[in-house]
């Protein structure tokens, strides 16, 4: 038998070619959360957020959906998003608020980086994964050091 | 407007016969999809076990960050481990995404022990609500600042002593 579970959800869709719409849900035991966030690029940086609780524990929950707009005119490229996004929508508001926030920008970021691959194969059109990946480390800042794969690559 | 991109992620935990807990965190989106599963100690919260498995990644190369998992092995849920899962395990030199399934099933451990005492908490009235919450506070200090709830001013916590 299950004594906890969590369940988040995250799509992705592109109205534009810069912009990013992410629609996230978390659902567990205790907490129900949907979350609504656009970036746009080049900068990647958060242009609007929206959030509901559907269930929560204390009545001075409600109170942290303002602080969500902490998050607008952040940068989820950079290297301190995350750290930024647990203080300013996390301790300022709700800590479940800003988890479902990091797993919505972090589904734009996958879209950005493998999308156009993604594309380029259903159109027959791929490059070879190493010049798709050059190319995008030339345009998406952080992602040539962001891990095994790709700092070796570097190398 | 058609999605171009999907994730899901589902985290759940079970108890065993020994008093340990078992967490089991999985991610499948549209590029990748891994699994993280350990074993956490109790009352120790030390994690003793843990396995992971990548079934699809953009790149082969992915594979070999598998070992990095047991880095996380004999790490005690507590102060600190965020930062050690992602020096040990994630980083540049690692891989982010099993490090967020580790740190995935760790937030699920410390839901699964906050869950009885909010249940208690929730089923009173306003103001036994206002006293369970100093309570929980009281027994778990590291609540205090920690959200809107818990924040200085808040009237959950209005009138609370800590034992210093």
């Amino acid at each position: 038998m299950l004594a906890f579970t969590r369940n988040k959800i995250v799509g992705v869709e592109c109205p534009d070619e810069k912009t990013f719409l992410a629609h996230g849900v978390l659902e567990d035991y205790i907490y129900a959360l949907d979350l609504d966030v656009e970036v746009k690029s080049p900068d990647f940086k958060i242009t609007n957020i929206q959030g509901e609780y559907r269930r929560y524990t204390t009545p001075e929950c409600p109170k942290s959906i303002p602080k969500l707009q902490n998050a607008v005119g952040l940068c989820i490229t950079e290297e301190e998003f995350a750290r930024k996004i647990r203080r300013m929508v996390g301790k300022e508001g709700c800590t479940h608020f800003a988890n479902l926030l990091l797993e919505c920008c972090n589904g734009i970021m996958q879209t950005a980086i493998y999308n156009d691959w993604k594309e380029s194969k259903e159109k027959a059109s791929a490059t070879e994964k190493k010049e798709y990946l050059k190319e995008k480390f030339g345009s998406i800042p952080g992602l040539a050091n962001s891990c095994m794969a790709y700092s070796g690559r570097n190398k | 407007m058609v999605r171009v991109y999907t994730r899901s992620k589902y985290a759940t935990t079970t108890d065993l016969d020994d008093g340990s807990v078992l967490v089991r965190a999985t991610l499948d989106d549209t590029f990748f999809a891994g699994e993280v599963e350990m074993e956490v100690r109790v009352p120790e919260l030390e994690i003793v076990s843990i396995h992971g498995d990548i079934k699809r990644a953009f790149n082969e190369e992915c594979q070999e960050a598998i070992p990095l998992l047991q880095e996380a092995v004999g790490l005690v849920i507590g102060s600190g481990v965020n930062k050690a899962v992602n020096d040990l395990v994630g980083g540049a030199e690692g891989c982010p995404k099993l490090a967020d399934l580790i740190l995935e099933c760790i937030d699920q451990v410390v839901l699964r022990f906050t869950l009885p005492s909010l249940k208690l908490a929730l089923a009173r009235n306003e103001e036994e609500l206002m006293e369970g919450s100093r309570e929980m506070v009281r027994q778990n200090p590291r609540l205090l600042g920690s959200c809107i709830a818990f924040a200085e001013g808040s009237p959950l916590i209005e009138g609370l002593e800590l034992d210093k």
